[in-house]
């Protein structure tokens, strides 16, 4: 506790004076776990810091400089791998697997916090760079290529970083609003970028050395994604067994890449994979199929982390045969659908009438409904008898038309819908025409019909033939009997 | 097309179990020889059709020079080939085709689709339960024959 004290007091000593805080580092390297609580709470009281080194202090401890040390020895010989018999746990090959895995994870957080320094110093010069280069090695880098230039047609950013970034970074160089910087920030931004990349390089270091004993550490996950994507999985993961806890849903997301292409919609929902984007089975899919295959790759993939952490399968054959299956699984998916057979004909009278509705259906009907007038003529009034066409009960008889007691004196005739043969129409209008007997030469705009009784209008007006007197010889609804070609 | 052969039957234990097995279809029995030309033309035809006529008919072939089909032939009088005879749940169905014969179809079709009509037809005869139906196609679509008696 007393030391806590002190490395608190020495903290507060960084506000004003640098150098003193290095000496305090090298002190302080026994007891790393204070250092990064006591870098959190730096962190946390020191809102304004100058000095690298107070941020980031993973270079300077001696875990890393151990673990360093040991994968430089052991990439320089090779592993005899005949001391398996151990438990997994207890081989100090695996257990330097763990603590390089662990130490990923922290060079990892350890370029965050760097980045996030460089980020701070730079935002006076170039403030949107931050938003156009998302991933810190590369803004490292630009940075370190940009230095304190104002113009960007004198940099060449070419190799660090596609070339649409470079022409949009080019572009938005030109409206900054950002001022180059003084001589000792620029020492200071400079200095840190030289470390993000060296923590990179060291990174990679022991990433390579993990996938070279990847095959002996982890062979069934090694048969199924390959070592270099093995190695990354379980570097991301903190470990064997962490991995092998981990749902296969996080398994296929671990190293998923969060790309926000300058301005470029995100919408197109990009495929759900990480690591495993890199693995071969991945890669050799049709794209239509990529994300079903990820699916499947992370499940299987997760099984084999899982055999692998309890040491079940030393010879990797579980790996194989798991990478045997997606293999034939995809094959499978791309097969051509089967062949279609001509059906046979169906039972006659098995299935029933369809009857249509509709719009069109009913106004076919309506054509040959029944029509009000044919109703009435249907009803009969209770007690009188009804008229008929031929008088006493012979012929058609005429119901509720006309009757005196109805409450109608004639029917309206509402041109009705009923479709009637036009040769048919022609003589019933003739018959109408003809059947005026009633009428005389004196004819009166009273009419008698005994239909309707007295009838205040002559209905064959309405026909529009006239007066009865009119001959047939000059038929108004006949046409010419004989045409002659002239 | 693939098509499967249709069965060929040489004994009169066949015939009798696939009279008696097809319910609630029609059978459709060939008899003739496969030397025949007119035959063949026949057979190509019920083997195009059988496969959509399948759900409510069954088309067999009967080799009419085998011993123990001769109990048949003289039976249903088949003197000329190929004949086609129609079954139904094991009863005989007629075909009044404008021909003399009515209990059996002589000679080939001229399509493909004037089998199908023909068996349709018999079909809904048959499950109405008439023994004889009236055949659908036009007269100059029906073979016509001569039948002899005794040679005359």
């Amino acid at each position: 506790m007393a030391t806590l004290e002190d490395s608190f007091l020495a903290d507060l000593d960084d506000l004003s004076d640098n150098e003193a805080e290095l000496d305090e580092s090298d002190g302080d390297d026994a007891k790393k776990d204070e250092e990064d609580i006591d870098m959190d709470m730096a962190d946390l009281e020191t809102l304004n810091y100058d000095d690298l080194d107070s941020v980031s202090k993973l270079q300077k401890s001696q875990r890393y400089l151990d673990i360093m040390q040991k994968v430089e020895e052991a990439l320089g010989k090779e592993s005899d791998g005949t001391e398996k018999g151990t438990v997994l746990e207890d081989d100090p090959e695996y257990k330097l697997i763990v603590d390089c895995n662990q130490l990923s994870v922290d060079i990892e957080n350890e370029i965050a916090i760097v980045h996030n320094f460089i980020r701070d110093k730079y935002r006076l010069k170039f403030q949107e760079l931050e938003s156009l280069v998302n991933h810190p090695i590369d803004y490292a880098r630009v940075v370190k290529k940009i230095g304190n230039e104002t113009d960007l047609t004198l940099v060449d950013l070419e190799g660090l970083l596609p070339s649409a970034i470079i022409m949009v970074v080019s572009v938005t160089a030109l409206t900054t609003k950002g001022s180059p910087l003084p001589e000792d920030v620029l020492h200071k931004t400079l200095e840190a970028c030289d470390r993000a990349l060296d923590l990179d390089s060291a990174r990679k270091k022991v990433l390579d050395f993990v996938e070279s004993k990847m095959g002996s550490i982890a062979p069934n996950l090694s048969a199924i994604v390959g070592s270099a994507v093995a190695a990354k999985l379980m570097g991301t993961a903190g470990g064997l067994s962490a991995l092998a806890k981990m749902p296969a849903c996080n398994v296929q997301v671990l190293g998923h890449k969060r790309k926000n292409l300058a301005g470029f919609s995100s919408a197109t929902s990009q495929l759900r994979v990480g690591y495993l984007e890199q693995t071969e089975i991945f890669q050799s899919t049709p794209p239509a199929l990529k994300s079903r295959a990820g699916r499947i790759l992370a499940a299987k993939s997760t099984l084999a982390a899982r055999v692998d952490a309890t040491r079940g399968d030393p010879s990797g054959t579980n790996g194989k045969a798991l990478r045997e299956e997606i293999r034939k699984k995809i094959e499978k998916w791309q097969e051509p659908p089967p062949a279609r057979q001509p059906k046979p004909l169906p039972v006659p009278d098995s299935e029933p009438k369809k009857r249509r509705g509709g719009r069109r259906l009913r106004k076919m009907k309506e054509r040959y409904a029944v029509t009000d007038m044919r109703k009435l003529a249907n009803r009969m009034a209770f007690g009188t008898p009804e008229e008929s066409s031929l008088g006493d009960g012979l012929g058609e008889g005429y119901g509720m038309l006309g009757q005196a007691g109805s409450n109608r004196l004639r029917i309206s005739s509402v041109p009705s819908k009923l479709k009637i043969n036009p040769t048919i129409a022609k003589k019933l209008k003739e018959r109408n025409y003809a059947g005026g007997a009633t009428t005389s030469g004196l004819t009166s705009s009273l009419a008698f019909t005994p239909v309707q009784g007295i009838e205040l209008c002559n209905p064959q007006q309405a026909l529009g033939l006239g007066s009865g007197t009119q001959s047939t010889y000059f038929s108004e609804s006949g046409t010419f009997s004989k045409l002659k070609k002239i | 097309m693939e098509s499967v052969l249709l069965p060929t039957l040489t004994k009169k234990e066949e015939i009798d179990r696939i009279i008696n097995n097809t319910i609630d279809k029609v059978l459709v029995l060939r008899f003739g020889r496969t030397s025949d030309e007119n035959c063949l033309l026949l057979d190509d035809i019920l083997e195009k059709s059988a496969r959509d006529v399948s759900k409510f008919a069954t088309v067999a072939l009967v080799d009419v020079d085998s011993d123990q089909v001769q109990v048949y032939v003289n039976y249903f009088d088949i003197t000329l080939f190929p004949s086609t005879v129609f079954f139904f749940n094991a009863h005989h169905m007629k075909l009044d085709s404008g021909t003399a014969d009515h209990t059996k179809w002589v000679g080939k079709f001229h399509e493909k689709q004037d089998f199908i009509d023909v068996v349709e037809v018999i079909f809904r005869g048959a499950m109405k339960g008439k023994m004889i139906v009236h055949c659908p196609l036009p007269p100059e679509r029906i073979p016509k024959f001569q039948l002899l008696y005794k040679d005359v």
